[in-house]
């Protein structure tokens, strides 16, 4: 069975956002509005982290691509009473919206802040309405989301390759993000595949995970930037 | 009260007549009185024949005026269901075709994942509808969990809600 990860490179990352954009268009993440933004209450998926260093003009700017770390010891899945997360053998940390009952119990219990609460139903300007991705459902009012690694991808792919009688291969199923990351500064992939990128990129020195002393161990591994 | 039941039911059976003959005249729920039956027993005609994607795509595919048209270019009948479905084909308009097996937006059902990989029959999900005379005006099975669950059970297939849900 795979364990499907993540691995950005920061020395690679320019901090553009396409990685944003692409999430939020890919899984039909509502626009909230300047009003609920101001509350906090802005939904994104996919998240650029950055913080700036030195003073003006000689500041550096620092970015962190931020998705769901699909967690191998997710605390959030641990604390939902209805088991509308949980974490499925191939390591994605699943949120299944039917199912979710809205406690948002699981918000608080994520310690990298990526699960998102509907606090309002989902609207989008009439002419976005004819755009959304028919692959992921809208999700309605009063249920929690986060990034799924973009599973309806993989649901695809699978069914591709059975087709075709074969195994899935590496680059079959990759989310949004990572495709459409300009500078390449992401790759997906089995990170128990030895054959797979990934799996080599985890072992580098250079290769952290956010805030390891938690024993989440989140599958998004970092490639810390040299200087 | 005699003779307002009296009334009542005289204004009321009339009334169900009409709709009677009106609904099996223009096909209950569907605007042409389309016979699956003739199609299919008369004709020789595979579901496939039609519902062209149901093999290789995600969605069957409900034909429409395009592909009726390659054999109902003119009247080879004197039923009023063909005379109605040529009235669209020569105006070239599209036949409101109301869909009648739907699956929730946050399910992931793909046709192809049951009919080529799972190698299942149309009949399994949607009953006889080759001897059917009359369109299709509900679905043969509701499409819940459960039964979804089921079928996926007995063949050995991922229960994981990731497996459909999305």
């Amino acid at each position: 069975m795979p364990k499907w990860g993540m691995v950005i490179d920061l020395n690679k990352c320019t901090g553009c956002g396409e990685c944003v954009t692409a999430c939020k268009v890919e899984l039909n993440v509502p626009v909230v509005g300047p009003e609920e933004s101001a509350k906090g209450r802005t939904i994104l998926c996919m998240d650029i982290l950055s913080t700036y260093e030195g003073e003006f003009p000689e500041v550096k700017m620092r970015h962190m691509p931020r998705p769901c770390f699909h967690c191998e010891h997710p605390p959030c899945t641990k604390v939902c009473p209805v088991r509308a997360t949980y974490k499925n053998d191939e390591g994605i940390v699943a949120q299944i919206y039917p199912q979710c009952i809205g406690c948002r119990y699981c918000q608080v219990a994520c310690p990298y802040t990526v699960k998102h609460f509907n606090w309002t139903k989902p609207e989008w300007p009439e002419e976005r309405c004819e755009a959304l991705n028919p692959d992921v459902s809208v999700r309605p009012e009063g249920v929690v989301e986060k990034c799924t690694f973009c599973v309806h991808r993989l649901q695809k792919a699978k069914e591709q390759a059975a087709v075709d009688g074969r195994d899935l291969r590496e680059g079959d199923y990759v989310p949004a993000c990572v495709e459409s990351c300009p500078t390449k500064a992401m790759y997906f992939g089995d990170l128990d595949n030895p054959k797979h990128k990934v799996s080599q990129l985890k072992k580098s020195h250079r290769a952290f995970r956010l805030m390891e002393d938690l024993g989440t161990e989140p599958k998004v591994y970092y490639l810390s930037e040299v200087e | 009260m005699k003779i307002k039941q009296v009334i009542l039911i005289g204004l009321l059976l009339p009334a169900s007549l009409v709709f009677a003959y009106l609904n099996g005249r223009d096909g209950g729920s569907q605007p042409i009185a389309y016979n699956h039956n003739m199609h299919v027993q008369e004709n020789d005609m595979e579901c496939l024949d039609c519902h062209v994607y149901a093999e290789d795509g995600a969605r069957a595919s409900i034909p429409n005026v395009e592909l009726c048209r390659d054999c109902h270019e003119e009247a080879s009948t004197e039923s009023e269901a063909e005379a109605a479905l040529l009235s669209y084909v020569n105006d070239n308009r599209r036949i409101p075709w109301r869909q009648i097996n739907v699956v929730p937006d946050y399910a992931y059902f793909s046709h192809r994942r049951h009919v080529k990989l799972g190698e299942l029959d149309c009949v399994a999900c949607h009953g006889e509808v080759g001897e059917m005379v009359k369109p299709v005006s509900e679905p043969f099975q509701e499409v819940t969990m459960d039964w979804c669950m089921d079928c996926h059970e007995a063949r050995n297939v991922s229960n994981d809600c990731y497996a459909c849900h999305r």
